[in-house]
């Protein structure tokens, strides 16, 4: 709390109630309590109200107490109203229930995403209660430890905590989705494309074991690899540019704009894949000996370029390469083209359409190269032309960040200060309003 | 379990009551790692290399498309006698002499070998039950001949199996083509037109055909008993189902070169029933070069993502040029697009 801040102090130190509870009448006193409190609360609610617009930064301060009176169910809702449009809310004194209730309350009456972190054995019903408990192992013992999701050693961790893997953590699964979507729907409608043209009967343009094992062997490794390491930026700048966080707090990356445009990018890739492929590969010979391609034929380009495709758009769309990432997208490739080696030469019982298809018709006939580098390069041309645009003109925050690493500007102070002071958004909430309060303190004394 | 943060605090390293973890690259996410990012260098240059890369390679395969001399002849119409093509169905399936005779005029000198095709077009050869009425093990081996489950109905005839049994067999093509030139027959050479493991590995040498065509309905072509399928280079290569309702298959090649100006004619029989389903059938002598047969499609198409890539590279220099990026201008950031904020 700052020393400028306006206080709202709810207690039940008044001196009705101080004379009622010598009278030891316990539903006088509770009813004259419960009032006190609903007063107060107005009360601080009015004061709110009428600094609204100086966007001055309040704090709460509420015992435990009173706390028990302002949870009831006709006060509570009162109650979460005047604390979630303070700047801080201290309770102090609170019970372990009321720890828990308060978060219960907040979590319920905002909807929004509750994180809680203690280190002592009464913290463990607010722990389990929040969306998001952390617990501190430490003096007070394991019990916090044992209740929590993320357990952290100190409190001043929770930090690198949120900033960084938080961040991290957003970034990786909301991309993740959404590539998986898009992997399946280039796989799934080059399918439904090609049943087009067999009269919607259900004949599979793939063979049934290339089928089964695309999201097994040939697009599943690249995926994984982003799920788990991918970082947009490091660490240490996570931390230089806190507001990099909330790209998460206002779902970004995982907007309905993202999901569908990941979707839509799936949809023109298998339409372009499928007709580039059957335009340039019927009805003529494909070989120099003359010979005209058939559903294998067909069937085995048109996966080879989606494989292709769908490891190249991850080569593209992320912007963090280690070794394993190297290993695991060009390493699907050619997993492709070795297993589709071996398939051939299991005996035909096994392989049917695809027996040999690779070293005997595939690999010897030029076109099939010629026809995949083509298609492959033709379908990530968009994509490749949005983001060029976007990174140069509209980056992203992270994107922003990126461009400052590349250009060197990350050891300049002043230079990093601009950025972020230019990125904030005015709120009457948080770290942001109290330095707002703290400035216009400072210049309305300087004007004096 | 206490999670991998690192601390940047003051435990002495070496100490043994230490409790923090072992660090490595691995765990702290420190591994060595690129990072690139999309500079307008590296936009230009990736939109110049494959202008460059595809433009030649778009005239490379447009020319080669060029030099391959195709002629096709649509024969089915015009070999049904007038009198019969008010019912073409049922002309087909009578018994009349269907032999026909077409003229063709060769266009550009082809030189040998050239290939003769017969294209088919509205014939569903990838219908799902069409493409699963076969028995890979019957057309194998002699001891798997009962193998006829997946044939159905073309599987027997009065309970003895049908060799090679199923819709597609049942199916085959059966026209005829005998090509002279100049009053000189030019022999058509059929041996070497399917596919080699097709010929050696799925259709066995001593698997001869049995009770075939002999059902109610004739579906097309029948088969020489005393020859092994190995050796049924037609049935070999119609079994071989095409991916597009519009296909054509290899039926011969021609070893000797024609000149601009020959003409050859044609005696062909027009057995094969396409009528029922308004299909189409069509000769084919083609030549081919090294990327195929008669296709511009891939030269042309080349060409223009050749193009448009060069064009992309000259919009994007002219962009990063006359628009310098004024870095952190976060106004178009989607917090600070909505005034107050908000989800």
């Amino acid at each position: 709390m700052e020393q400028d801040m306006k206080q709202i102090i709810i207690n039940l130190e008044t001196p009705e109630i101080h004379s009622l509870e010598k009278t030891g009448e316990k539903d006088a006193i509770a009813k004259a309590s419960k009032e006190s409190v609903l007063l107060q609360i107005i009360n601080g609610k009015a004061q709110l109200k009428y600094s609204g617009g100086d966007s001055n930064a309040f704090a709460l301060i509420i015992d435990g107490k009173s706390l028990a009176y302002a949870l009831d169910d006709d006060v509570k809702h009162i109650f979460l109203e005047l604390a979630v449009g303070c700047a801080s809310v201290i309770c102090c004194r609170s019970s372990p229930k009321q720890k828990a209730l308060v978060t219960r309350l907040v979590k319920s009456g905002n909807g929004k995403t509750t994180l809680a972190i203690g280190d002592g054995a009464n913290d463990v019903g607010m722990l389990q209660e929040a969306d998001i408990g952390v617990g501190i192992s430490g003096v007070e013992g394991m019990q916090a430890v044992m209740s929590s999701d993320i357990a952290i050693a100190q409190f001043r961790y929770l930090e690198r905590l949120l900033l960084v893997h938080g961040h991290w953590c957003y970034r990786r699964i909301s991309t993740m989705v959404c590539y998986f979507f898009y992997k399946n729907i280039t796989f799934g409608f080059t399918l439904f494309l090609y049943e087009a043209y067999t009269t919607f009967s259900a004949t599979p343009a793939y063979n049934d074991w290339f089928l089964s094992l695309y999201n097994v062997f040939f697009s599943s490794l690249p995926v994984i690899a982003l799920g788990v390491f991918d970082q947009d930026v490091s660490a240490r700048y996570c931390l230089k540019f806190p507001l990099l966080y909330q790209e998460g707090v206002q779902n970004v990356l995982f907007s309905w704009r993202r999901i569908l445009g990941w979707m839509f990018n799936g949809f023109y890739s298998a339409v372009i894949i499928f007709f580039l492929c059957k335009s340039s590969l019927e009805p003529q010979a494909f070989n120099h000996q003359g010979k005209t391609p058939g559903r294998e034929i067909l069937g085995g380009t048109m996966y080879t370029c989606i494989v292709w495709v769908v490891n190249l758009q991850m080569a593209l769309a992320i912007s963090y390469f280690t070794l394993i990432q190297h290993i695991v997208i060009w390493g699907s490739i050619i997993v492709w083209y070795l297993f589709i080696t071996f398939y051939g030469e299991l005996p035909a019982m096994i392989s049917t359409g695809a027996y040999r298809v690779f070293v005997e018709a595939l690999a010897p006939s030029l076109s099939y190269w010629v026809v995949t580098l083509f298609v492959v390069v033709s379908t990530l041309l968009p994509y490749f032309v949005y983001s060029a645009v976007q990174m140069r003109f509209f980056p992203m925050y992270h994107g922003m960040i990126q461009w400052l690493r590349y250009e060197g500007q990350c050891n300049d102070p002043e230079y990093c200060d601009m950025v972020r002071q230019r990125s904030i958004r005015p709120t009457t909430v948080g770290f942001t309003a109290r330095l707002e309060a703290k400035r216009r303190s400072v210049r309305r004394s300087e004007s004096i | 379990m206490p999670s991998n943060t690192a601390s940047s605090s003051s435990a002495p390293a070496g100490s043994s009551k230490s409790k923090r973890p072992k660090y490595s690259k691995f765990t702290q996410q420190e591994l060595p790692a690129c990072k690139p990012i999309l500079t307008p260098g590296w936009v230009i240059l990736t939109f110049l290399v494959i202008s460059v890369i595809f433009i030649p390679l778009g005239v490379v395969s447009l020319f080669a498309s060029q030099d391959v001399v195709e002629i096709v002849d649509r024969y089915d119409n015009d070999c049904v006698p007038t009198p019969a093509r008010t019912n073409k169905v049922a002309y087909i399936q009578g018994g009349s002499d269907k032999s026909c005779n077409r003229t063709l005029v060769v266009p550009k000198k082809m030189k040998q070998p050239i290939y003769v095709y017969y294209q088919l077009e509205n014939f569903y050869q990838n219908h799902r039950r069409y493409v699963k009425s076969r028995s890979d093990s019957q057309l194998r081996s002699v001891k798997d001949e009962n193998q006829i489950d997946a044939c159905k109905p073309e599987d027997d005839v009065n309970g003895r199996p049908i060799v090679p049994c199923g819709l597609i067999a049942w199916s085959l093509f059966n026209d005829t083509y005998a090509l002279s030139k100049n009053n000189q027959p030019l022999t058509v050479n059929k041996r070497g037109i399917a596919w080699k493991s097709d010929r050696e590995h799925k259709f066995g040498k001593n698997v001869f055909p049995k009770n075939f065509q002999e059902g109610n309905i004739t579906g097309g072509g029948r088969l020489d008993a005393n020859k092994s399928l190995s050796e049924q280079e037609d049935l070999i290569v119609w079994m071989r189902t095409a991916a597009l309702p519009t296909f054509r298959k290899l039926y011969g090649k021609i070893e000797s070169d024609l000149e601009k100006g020959d003409t050859i004619h044609v005696t062909l029989l027009n057995n094969y029933n396409t009528y029922s389903f308004d299909g189409k059938k069509k000769l084919v002598l083609s030549t081919t070069s090294w990327l195929g047969g008669k296709n511009d499609f891939l030269g042309i198409a080349y060409l223009t993502v050749g193009g448009i890539c060069f064009f992309l590279a000259l919009v994007f220099t002219i962009m990063y040029l006359v628009k310098p990026r004024r870095l952190g201008d976060p106004t178009y950031l989607s917090w600070n697009r909505v005034p107050g904020g908000g989800r």
